[in-house]
């Protein structure tokens, strides 16, 4: 998607290329990471490895480029990095490459920040054709491909074995865990139960039963979906709000904190506090994401993982009441408008070179985050891994993706300001859900269904 | 002008240049921003013309433009012809090449671009790169689906090359939902007095205002400024700078200590949990235990300006009046109350609306230390502002309503100066001396 009048300047410039091939070029390609730490380092070393590969490539083609990049992933938090791309990219000084939510797609398409990679790159092409293509569409907005997906993953509900032994589970119902989810046998209310037996047997402190989350993200979405809740209608594309899915959303956090087994004063605790409790059998049930196993088996040093933490989709929110879930939120490589048309064309190249099977398979074993490609199932530092692989059977067929959707940043805030009124006790589920239906209606309009 | 007027003239202007720079221009600016519906999407500096899917599927069942039309826009075309033959043949690419793409795709359709790229890959004498093959296929794209123009006739020049003659009324509808930028309206103000959570963040904001003003700002540096007048000189230099710490330290290390002494983990629970008080986070704790701190942490900052302009009001109080109420019996009690304060009514004034104001715009003791929570407890008018312009999880920053929201701040800052001028009899205040008359 190039502005018109610029195509033929282009043109030109493409046979300038050509002709002054046995010149060297120098390229400096910024990438910034979002929502990133030192276990995705490879989101960035990745495109490093491309760039040595290009190069070799286009020395090959007797073009000498030399290519020098320039990562940054410390950022405080997804809303900082957000604030840092957007800001900067007004400012003309933001990065050329940006890893970031399938979400921002919509957004920052239509403000121009970030360009169509499909422009750039063959997509009938390896290993483009090689990605899982729902990845692919989740990449995508109004039928342009605007990135490439850089991993998967998905979001379950942790259990901590040595409690649920300790108030009654057998090794066998532990090991039936995943399939009664599933089935919808084993719903949130259930997770409330347990939670409370597990403080009233003294295996953890009052408010640790069932620890969530501790910040706003797509976690939460999640919970609605529990409800049977539906966020964008397939037909019409506009955003939806269930009101009675929404209630049970609500109101099983404000149950949560009324049994006592999360704390009204949970949201804000510190994330590095939090994963400590939860990878060391501090708390009782939590939700989290497949990256965790990374770091709780890393930095928290739990070392029998499978012996101490059982994982399942996240319940659905009551005997037959909605259904069970997770929700995949890809990270992506989006191309910015930051450069020109050059530099565009070679920091294309290197995403789709970073998102080979075997440069990807770095990152999500080492993130602990799962395969963008089918062959990835076929390598064997991807096979060997054991959370890898049950991972991706347990949960990613259960998976959808959060919608590409200009306004739907709006909704999300207006949702998690409801969600926090009730679970700080200030409104009761009903009154937060009318106020959310009166905010996302003078918010949104029309582009949203409420049901 | 006498040369005294421009000399005067020339020493403030690098302070009035500052003032348009940096404050007016800013508030002229969020005065305009607020009658937009500006946002990260829509971008600041306007936006291109794009017929997108998003578009088209606005657009359809509207009665201004002809269905067929609709259906035609949102097609994707590539159309091996003369015209781009010409051009390609004018391009640095191979005459080989130029010549079997003329023989084998010559006169040929194609749905999409990238079905023409697949095309042109499988001549014997394509390009070598991708980006090569794709300048060539670019030529023959007819449609205008997902082209960016960058003006509105470069978009309206070329649905009429690619379709054929349109209606003006139906153009003018097309152009208008085919730009990305942003436009002028009233709703940002219709959605903010609409939106329930905002009377929650205005009543939080006068909560805060006047309990921090009342007992920190101008309550408790009041207290400071009178029981440090009657301490000895050392003492009370001493009692003045702890005080002044807290405005001094760098706002991040300030609020990392409070939260330190805050956390589950933190100094308050180390000596409470022997004492059987269990641990928790008193910063998020509870509504009350939330705007404890939010007070505190402001107060302790705000009490110290106080302080000092109070300070220094009380040590103007001529001497020998002082010296006269004791010889007539008064007590300390007494002279604070009929001499003291009678004459800070105008240092008060200025501190009770110079810190009404501060305490209305100043949000990054609370940003940094509850941002707003629990829940959104905490949260007052110029974080909520803040908020909504500069954050948010999905990436598209509301400027616009963010802008709305930070103009009624300023108009209710300014109303809050008049009702203060108003209270303290302003007018008498600034009476000139009988003896200049």
């Amino acid at each position: 998607m190039i502005i018109r009048p610029l195509r033929t300047a282009l043109l030109a410039g493409t046979a300038l290329v050509v002709a002054t091939a046995a010149h060297a070029q120098d390229y400096t390609i910024t990438v910034w990471a979002g929502g990133s730490n030192d276990n995705d380092i490879y989101r960035i070393s990745a495109i490093e490895m491309a760039a040595d590969i290009l190069e070799r490539e286009m020395a090959i083609l007797g073009e000498e480029i030399s290519i020098t990049v320039d990562g940054r992933y410390s950022f405080a938090s997804w809303d900082d990095f957000k604030q840092s791309v957007t800001l900067a990219a007004e400012a003309g000084t933001g990065p050329n490459i940006v890893v970031t939510s399938h979400g921002d797609i919509a957004p920052w398409a239509q403000a121009g920040i970030i360009r169509p990679i499909e422009d750039y790159i063959d997509l009938d092409s390896w290993p483009v054709t090689d990605i899982y293509p729902n990845l692919m569409e989740i990449s995508s907005f109004e039928g342009v491909q605007w990135g490439l997906p850089q991993d998967a993953e998905s979001r379950p509900f942790f259990f901590w074995i040595p409690h649920l032994q300790a108030i009654g589970y057998t090794a066998e119902q532990i090991e039936a865990l995943p399939a009664a989810v599933e089935a919808g046998e084993y719903t949130l209310y259930d997770v409330l139960e347990d939670a409370a037996a597990i403080q009233e047997a003294g295996l953890v402190e009052p408010g640790l039963g069932f620890y969530p989350r501790v910040s706003n993200g797509p976690d939460y979405w999640q919970f609605y979906l529990s409800f049977g809740g539906e966020i964008q209608d397939p037909e019409t594309g506009h955003l939806v709000l269930d009101t009675e899915a929404m209630t049970g959303f609500y109101q099983f956090f404000a149950d949560a904190v009324d049994a006592g087994v999360t704390r009204q004063a949970h949201i804000g605790t510190p994330w590095d506090q939090w994963y400590a409790e939860v990878a060391s059998g501090v708390a009782g049930l939590w939700h989290g994401g497949t990256w965790h196993y990374a770091r709780y088996t890393g930095r928290e040093g739990l070392e029998d993982f499978f012996g101490n933490v059982q994982f399942t989709l996240i319940p659905a929110g009551a005997e037959g009441v909605g259904r069970p879930n997770t929700v995949t939120h890809p990270l992506v490589y989006l191309l910015t408008s930051t450069g020109d048309e050059d530099t565009a064309f070679i920091a294309a190249e290197l995403i789709k070179i970073a998102s080979e099977p075997r440069i990807n398979s770095l990152h999500a074993i080492k993130s602990a985050h799962l395969a963008i490609a089918q062959s990835q199932s076929e390598i064997d530092l991807y096979r060997g891994d054991r959370w890898a692989r049950e991972a991706t059977e347990r949960l990613l067929p259960h998976a959808s993706a959060m919608p590409n959707h200009v306004r739907f940043g709006e909704y999300w805030d207006l949702m998690w300001g409801g969600l926090e009124s009730v679970w700080s006790g200030q409104k009761s589920a009903e009154e937060a859900v009318a106020d959310l239906e009166l905010a996302v209606v003078n918010a949104l309009g029309d582009d949203i269904i409420v049901r | 002008m006498t040369r005294q007027a421009w000399l005067g003239f020339g020493f403030l202007a690098p302070a009035t240049l500052f003032i348009v720079a940096f404050f007016l221009a800013p508030v002229v600016m969020t005065g305009f921003f607020a009658f937009t519906n500006m946002s990260t999407a829509t971008g600041i500096t306007g936006g291109t013309y794009r017929i997108t899917e998003g578009v088209i599927s606005r657009l359809a069942g509207s009665e201004a433009v002809p269905a067929a039309l609709i259906e035609a826009l949102g097609r994707q075309q590539s159309v091996v012809d003369a015209a781009g033959l010409t051009v390609l043949a004018e391009g640095d690419f191979d005459a080989a090449f130029v010549a079997e793409l003329e023989e084998e795709l010559g006169g040929r359709t194609f749905a999409s671009q990238r079905d023409l790229e697949g095309a042109i890959r499988d001549l014997d004498n394509r390009p070598r790169r991708v980006r090569d093959i794709k300048a060539a296929a670019e030529l023959f794209e007819r449609s205008v689906l997902n082209v960016d123009f960058a003006t509105e006739t470069a978009l309206t020049e070329a649905i009429r090359a690619y379709a054929g003659p349109v209606p003006d009324a139906a153009m003018s509808v097309l152009t208008r939902a085919a730009y990305t930028g942003w436009s002028m309206t009233t709703d940002n103000f219709s959605r903010l007095f609409n939106s329930p959570e905002l009377g929650t963040v205005a009543v939080n904001t006068v909560f805060y205002i006047f309990t921090t003003l009342a007992l920190f700002n101008t309550g408790f540096a009041l207290v400071l400024a009178i029981t440090t007048f009657y301490l000895p000189g050392r003492q009370a230099s001493f009692f003045r700078t702890v005080w002044l710490l807290p405005r001094i330290s760098p706002p991040v290390l300030y609020v990392l200590l409070w939260k330190w002494l805050a956390w589950d983990t933190g100094f308050l629970n180390a000596i409470l949990e022997p004492l059987g008080v269990a641990g928790r986070n008193w910063m998020f704790d509870s509504e009350a235990s939330a705007w404890t701190f939010v007070i505190l942490i402001n107060g302790f900052v705000g009490a110290s300006m106080g302080m000092i302009i109070l300070s220094s009001a009380i040590r103007a109080i001529p001497q020998p009046i002082l010296y006269a109420s004791a010889v007539d019996g008064a007590g300390r009690l007494q002279q604070i109350r009929h001499i003291i304060l009678p004459h800070l009514r105008w240092p008060l004034l200025f501190i009770t609306s110079y810190q009404t104001l501060s305490l209305l715009t100043s949000f990054e003791y609370i940003l940094l230390s509850t941002d707003g929570g629990p829940g959104s407890t905490t949260e007052v008018w110029a974080l909520a502002a803040y908020h909504t312009a500069l954050r948010n999880y999905a990436g598209n920053l509301q400027y616009g309503y963010g802008a709305a929201m930070a103009l009624v701040l300023v108009a209710f800052g300014i109303a809050m100066s008049f009702v203060y001028l108003r209270l303290f009899n302003f007018r008498t205040l600034v009476t000139r001396p009988r003896i200049e008359q």
